[in-house]
């Protein structure tokens, strides 16, 4: 990787990164899904500076939409009646999930290869999804069909029971 | 032209791991410590995204001759689904007063 992808590397896992942290951190949904859409934007960059121009693209739309999603003003609110200390557990238990995982990437014995291709690559990446592994294409579809239907049929039922 | 001592920075794919598994523990951070749990529902694509990065970086640094594009297909169906997801949540979670 050379220097300029590099720093667009580390410049995106940044801006990643620390979007999370605002996401878990700043109170008022406006905020939250600015603070997703910058992740969204990092994790796009990140796409971009591993040669997946076209799974940036999409990454860059589909979290636009969680981000739209998320800071709409008419969701209804789900409190937990759980007190600080599960919260603390789970915050400390994703740290060690952290640990774990750096722990397995820092001590994993890979071969270094390197490979070099710079261009978005939609075509064969359309090839590979279209004909290739169609199957998997259509599940996904069918996943995102089934979830958008049952999301307009939960929103359209709760709003006409009030 | 680089000056002479001085180091081109490089990333390299211990460091995609690294930023990988970051994403995936700050997402499954931001599940745990939301109260509210329409929001939690965000810590969702953080996890996918990282999942992604992770499947981008093997398809990037693989060893293999050919371009393997599995892991950058991967990396595109992860945040479809990450968004379908969001939205099943939302409906569930329904209508409600604004906060």
């Amino acid at each position: 990787m050379d220097s300029l992808h590099a720093i667009g590397f580390y410049v995106s896992a940044t801006i990643s990164v620390g979007g999370g942290l605002a996401l878990a951190f700043l109170p008022g949904r406006g905020s939250r899904g600015v603070a997703l859409a910058a992740g969204g934007l990092g994790i796009a960059g990140l796409y971009l500076s591993l040669s997946a121009g076209f799974a940036g693209l999409v990454a860059l739309v589909c979290y636009a939409g969680c981000a739209l999603l998320l800071s709409a003003k008419h969701y209804r609110v789900i409190d937990t009646s759980e007190g600080p200390v599960w919260r603390q557990a789970g915050a400390v238990a994703a740290a060690a999930l952290f640990a774990i995982l750096a722990y397995a990437a820092w001590r994993g014995d890979f071969f270094h290869a390197l490979y070099v291709s710079g261009d978005i690559g939609s075509a064969s990446i359309g090839r590979l999804l279209f004909a290739h592994d169609a199957l998997a294409t259509e599940a996904v579809g069918a996943l995102v069909l089934a979830a958008l239907a049952g999301a307009t049929a939960m929103w359209r039922g709760r709003g006409r029971g009030r | 032209m680089a000056r002479a001592g001085s180091r081109s920075v490089s990333a390299g794919f211990v460091a995609v791991l690294f930023v990988a598994a970051a994403l995936v523990a700050t997402g499954a951070f931001v599940a745990a410590w939301k109260r509210d749990l329409t929001a939690a529902l965000a810590g969702l694509p953080l996890i996918f995204g990282g999942a992604g990065v992770a499947f981008a970086g093997v398809s990037r640094f693989a060893a293999t001759s050919a371009p393997p594009l599995f892991g950058q297909e991967v990396a595109a169906l992860l945040p479809v689904v990450a968004l379908a997801l969001v939205a099943l949540g939302v409906g569930i979670a329904g209508r409600g007063t604004p906060r």
